[in-house]
């Protein structure tokens, strides 16, 4: 029961991180377009927080498999391919020569994953609330055991 | 064969027809010479409607249909008198027809012809007719938009005759319109005439080869039945369906192309003689420059089209490519250098909202206290020391000491805030190549020996600064501190962690140094001829170099002999893959392999640093990923595979002295302006964006050319005019920041057919050859091609569509005048060499270098490089040496076709970058061994041409020289090639 509700805090926090992420990136790039921010700028705090956010993609990722959530682990799995199949040709990272072509491109890129991630927010919240309501009323809901009906 | 108008190439071609030819370029004379001609008059209108070409039929039509119905009754001598003028006739021998001939009037073949005739009298031939249609639609049709295009005098020349006859005809005409099909003996006549057309046709002082070709060209295509002779009803149908579309209904003048065989002869096909030749080179349309007389010249900003579409429809069926190509810096012809104004404490006048400089555009009101701005007509107070009266028309009273205010080009001098730190001095880095490749070819000497020689034509001085980096598999600093005598040599072997030694003294003042500078240059090639170093660490002497100059940016020159092999941006040796072609992973090949070069392009940038890529080794050194650092500074590439200085030291020579004297302009800038309701929406060249709309630009010079996209932004566009303005921020050599500014306007239209009509094909060309480039960095080149070509066929379609319904266009192929070369252009363009074929049609890094130089090239050389210049020579070596003056004369250019090749002949190739001397088979040996010395027997390709103590020789060097001078951007470097034994005759 605790180690459950470990899990969904830090999915929680690895969440909201990636939301970070995503949203930074946008930001930096909405700025670009303003003019607000040179292009090598850009490009650095961009892909400075490229392959962390990868990586802390694919833990989350696979904290799923390794825990069992399977809806959850399918749900993020398209973004891990996407982003596996981005590093492996080497197009991850922002083009400093190129980010004005590339530019529209990159923010669509970046919405969809924002969205996406939203959208796994909400589940992950309503999971760590479940989790915690569980673990902290468990004793009245014994007999009920209504996790069975609700999520597995 | 496929005649364009089947018409034109009979028209010159029979004697009879004559009177023809004479009617297609007026087509008043037709119709008027129809009558007169009497019952030659028969043959005589199959061919106007022929000969009108597809355009004839409409413009023709107004005349041709009196034609008809007069014919028989048809006296009309005064026509005859009309057509008088023509030189064409005279050129064949035998007119079948003695009358007709006379009537004949050669009126059209003045305009078109001069062009044509040149290169052989066949082919001369097929072109004036060809011109002269376009020119006929507009007489005829007396379509209000055209006129201003076309002299007055033309326009008057068709009336004269006609009308008398034309107001005859025209009563006449409708009512008879259902009649036409009926005529059957016009029909007959044809083919009489048509005999009698090979045999006019023979006497042309062409070869007897030429002469099967002529056939072809000359029959229309009875099968087609487009435009025969014979298939005169259908010739009369498109007039029959004018009366219907009404005259005025046809305001298009437009060329066509029928593809299909002749009747009579063995080769199907199109016809050689009848297809549009830029023979002019690039001709840029003029009348749009005669609407706007302010705006900038054209070999500054060019639009492919000068005619702006008002809407996103119409936006959308016009698939060429909507843009402009910019020459910001493009040479000026003596007397028309770019004013420099100073406002000195005035400040630049600039719009306080778009911030578009004052140019001939703005308006003045109020008494001259406030201009509107013409881009966002925001109304600006003038400066007081700016303020001038306004005259009663509402001009400034000033106008004439104010050429921002007149001329659509000029530069302003900036103040401080303009600057984000003084101007910089004009600062020149080279970075040599010095491993045992290098040695050997010869390369090092001719460098040093050259930038020595240019020492004192470096601009800038006193400003100037100058270093130099070696390398092989170390990284050798040359301390040329002036107090020195000889300059200090210090080797860095660690690359992994390049450290500058001496960061002062690295790079110095050459007036300062200069002796030093000339030691050093004088004991290059001998400090290292025993060099047997194979390795190169080109990356970490890059980010030495990098490092040495971040300071003051300037102009990074690296020699480059090896593919890199130490350090950061070693490079593999991936070569070129066969079987990479055709698969998804093509284009890698092409594109840079390591990352660090891009990175390193976009830090050199930052630091406003150009580079530019000289490249010799004989094996792969992989162009892709070197000129990915001259790509995004602004620099330009150049490639001499298997650099040998005794061969290519003068091209070598030549061109480095070009890059280090020709004026620069440093750190610049340059962004596109343009009013309310479009936008620029993508750049294409050799540069890195900024910010969305800035090019930055560290160093430009004006054999840089840069093209841009453009975009609606509103549905509707509700001005009458847009205006374009480019801004290149740059430090001048001298040290003063300016700004050079062109402003253009174009007219915004609502009609395709105006866009078709100002359409620039110069610029439509050098915009699709850059996006083709760039999508060989996507894609497969064969999608590459496909895509161009797609473009332009449904360009051509659209352009179809706004006709087709009008008049019956049969099998033919239609297409705008303003755009008759544009199909030769884009195949032209996919047989240039970054697009051609695949794998072994071109070694992969002339494929890339070449795909880099096409990026940057400005329009003119573009064309040239894609149709280059073939020209007979023979006889003018020949010509006894009174006559020697007539340089002029000989560069004639030829159609670039097998046929125009005599094997008695001597020619030259030139498309700006290689001459190749071509040598027939069967040319006098006396040519060749004056030519060329006791080598004329001796296979070509190893013979070097030199000038030899001969007056045939001496005037060969001549006219080579003439032609280098003529651009001297780039130096062509003479082949030599004799015709094969065995000549494969392909039909044209």
């Amino acid at each position: 029961m605790a180690w459950d509700l470990i899990f969904w805090v830090l999915c929680f926090f690895i969440n909201i991180a990636l939301l970070a992420s995503s949203f930074y990136q946008l930001l930096s790039l909405s700025d670009l377009e303003a003019d607000h921010l040179n292009p090598f700028e850009a490009a650095t705090r961009i892909n400075s927080i490229v392959l962390p956010e990868f990586l802390l993609q694919g833990f989350f990722c696979l904290s799923f498999l390794l825990t069992w959530h399977w809806f959850m682990f399918i749900s993020t799995l398209p973004i891990t391919v996407y982003h596996l199949m981005l590093y492996s040709n080497r197009k991850h990272l922002l083009d400093v020569t190129e980010i004005f072509r590339d530019l529209n491109t990159e923010k669509k890129y970046r919405f969809v994953k924002l969205a996406v991630y939203l959208l796994l927010f909400t589940v992950v919240l309503f999971r760590l609330l479940s989790a915690s309501i569980f673990f902290f009323f468990a004793w009245k809901f014994e007999e009920l055991d209504i996790r069975t009906s609700l999520f597995y | 064969m496929g005649t364009e108008n089947p018409g034109r190439p009979s028209f010159p071609m029979r004697p009879s027809s004559t009177p023809f030819a004479s009617a297609p370029p007026t087509v008043r004379p037709f119709s008027s010479s129809g009558p007169a001609a009497g019952p030659e008059s028969s043959n005589f209108r199959p061919i106007p409607p022929g000969a009108p070409q597809t355009m004839a039929p409409f413009s023709a039509a107004g005349p041709s249909p009196p034609a008809r119905f007069i014919d028989p009754s048809v006296p009309s001598p005064p026509i005859t008198s009309v057509p008088p003028s023509g030189a064409p006739y005279q050129r064949f021998p035998t007119p079948p027809f003695p009358s007709s001939a006379q009537t004949p009037p050669n009126r059209a073949p003045p305009v078109g012809q001069p062009p044509f005739q040149p290169p052989t009298s066949q082919v001369s031939v097929p072109p004036p007719s060809f011109r002269p249609q376009t020119q006929v639609p507009p007489v005829a049709m007396g379509s209000p938009p055209q006129n201003a295009n076309f002299p007055p005098s033309r326009m008057n020349v068709p009336q004269p005759p006609s009308d008398s006859l034309l107001s005859g005809p025209r009563p006449n005409f409708q009512p008879p319109f259902p009649g036409y099909p009926s005529k059957q003996p016009v029909v007959s006549q044809a083919p009489s005439s048509f005999p009698a057309h090979q045999g006019s046709f023979m006497p042309p002082p062409a070869p007897p080869s030429a002469f099967p070709s002529h056939q072809g060209s000359y029959g229309p295509p009875p099968v087609a039945t487009n435009l025969g002779y014979q298939s005169r009803d259908q010739m009369q149908h498109p007039v029959s369906a004018r009366p219907i579309g009404g005259v005025q209904s046809l305001t298009e003048d437009f060329s066509s192309l029928s593809v299909a065989s002749m009747p009579g002869s063995m080769e199907p096909g199109l016809d050689y003689r009848a297809l549009p030749r830029p023979l002019d080179g690039d001709v840029v349309p003029s009348s749009f420059l005669e609407m706007y007389p302010m705006n900038c010249d054209p070999r500054y900003l060019r639009l492919t089209t000068s005619a702006i579409p008002n809407s996103q429809s119409l936006v959308s069926r016009w698939h060429l490519p909507l843009g402009a190509v910019v020459c910001p810096l493009a040479e000026a012809p003596e007397g028309e250098e770019v004013p420099v104004i100073n406002f000195a404490s005035t400040g630049i006048i600039r719009c306080r909202r778009c911030r578009t400089y004052v140019n001939p555009y703005v308006t003045f009101t109020d008494a001259g206290r406030k201009w509107r701005c013409n881009i966002c007509s925001l109304l600006n107070d003038v400066p007081g020391e700016y303020f001038a009266n306004l005259d009663a028309t509402g001009r400034r009273i000033d106008l004439d000491q104010r050429p921002e205010l007149v001329k659509g080009s000029v530069e302003f001098v900036a103040p401080t805030e303009y600057m984000v730190r003084p101007p910089m001095p004009p600062l020149y880095f080279f970075l040599i190549d010095v491993s045992i490749s290098a040695v050997r070819s010869g390369m090092i000497e001719v460098v040093a020996q050259t930038i020595r020689s240019c020492l004192d034509e470096l601009p800038g001085f006193p400003r100037t600064q100058i270093g130099f980096i070696t390398f092989d598999s170390t990284i050798h600093f040359y301390n040329m501190k002036s107090s020195l005598t000889q300059p200090q040599m210090m080797v860095v072997s660690d690359l992994d962690d390049i450290f500058v030694p001496l960061p002062d003294d690295l790079l110095v003042n050459l007036s300062e140094s200069r002796n030093v500078v000339e030691t050093f240059l004088d004991s290059l090639p001998s400090m290292f001829q025993d060099n047997v170093n194979v390795e190169s660490a080109f990356g970490p002497a890059l980010k030495a170099a990098f490092m040495v100059m971040s300071q003051l940016g300037g102009k990074l020159l690296i020699f480059q002999n090896s593919l890199p092999s130490l350090g950061v941006g070693r490079l593999k040796l991936r070569g070129d893959d066969l079987r990479a072609y055709g698969t998804d992973k093509e284009h890698i090949l092409r594109l840079p392999e390591d990352p660090f070069y891009k990175q390193m392009a976009a830090d050199l940038t930052k630091y406003q640093i150009g580079v530019n890529i000289y490249a010799f080794s004989d094996k792969y050194t992989d162009i892709a990923s070197l000129g990915t650092l001259a790509k995004y500074t602004g620099g330009q590439v150049y490639y001499y595979p298997s650099f040998q200085s005794g061969i290519h030291g003068e091209k070598l020579r030549h061109e480095l002295a070009r890059d280090l004297t020709r004026e620069t302009a440093w750190e610049a800038v340059m962004r596109i302006r343009c009013g309310k309701g479009i936008r620029f929406t993508s750049y294409h060249g050799n540069f890195m964006l900024r910010s969305t709309d800035l090019l930055a630009l560290p160093a430009v010079d004006c054999d840089k050319a840069y093209a841009m996209q453009l975009s609606l932004e509103e549905t509707l566009l509700t001005t009458q005019t847009v205006y374009f303005q480019v801004a290149l921020l740059y430090t001048a050599s001298c040290g003063e920041r300016r700004i050079r500014v062109h402003t253009a306007a174009a007219p915004v239209v609502t009609d395709l057919g105006e866009m078709y009509r100002l359409a620039d094909t110069g610029a439509i060309v050098s915009l699709f050859c850059r996006l083709a480039i760039e999508k060989t960095l996507t894609s497969k080149l064969e999608d590459a091609r496909n895509s161009l070509q797609l473009r332009i066929v449904k360009a051509l379609r659209e352009y179809r569509n706004l006709h087709a319904v009008q008049h019956r266009l049969g099998a033919r192929m239609i297409y705008p005048e303003s755009l008759k070369f544009l199909c030769l252009y884009g195949l032209a363009l996919s047989k240039s060499v970054p697009l051609k074929g695949g794998y072994a049609d071109a070694q992969l890094d002339e494929r890339c270098a070449s795909g880099f130089t096409m990026m940057a090239l400005p329009v003119k050389k573009l064309l040239k490089l894609l149709y280059p210049s073939l020209i007979r020579i023979d006889e003018y070596l020949l010509k006894p040496s009174g006559q020697a003056d007539g340089f002029k004369n000989i560069m004639k250019r030829l159609p670039l076709v097998a046929e125009s090749l005599d094997s008695r002949g001597l020619y030259i190739y030139d498309d700006g970058f290689h001459f190749v001397i071509w040598f027939g088979r069967m040319l006098s040996p006396d040519i060749a061994k004056n030519l060329l010395g006791p080598e004329f027997a001796a296979e070509l390709s190893r013979v070097t041409l030199t000038e030899h103590d001969n007056e045939m020789s001496r005037r060969l060097m001549k006219i080579l020289k003439n032609l280098r001078e003529s651009d001297p951007s780039y130096y062509q470097l003479p082949c030599l090639t004799r015709q094969a034994k065995l000549m494969i005759y392909s039909s044209s």
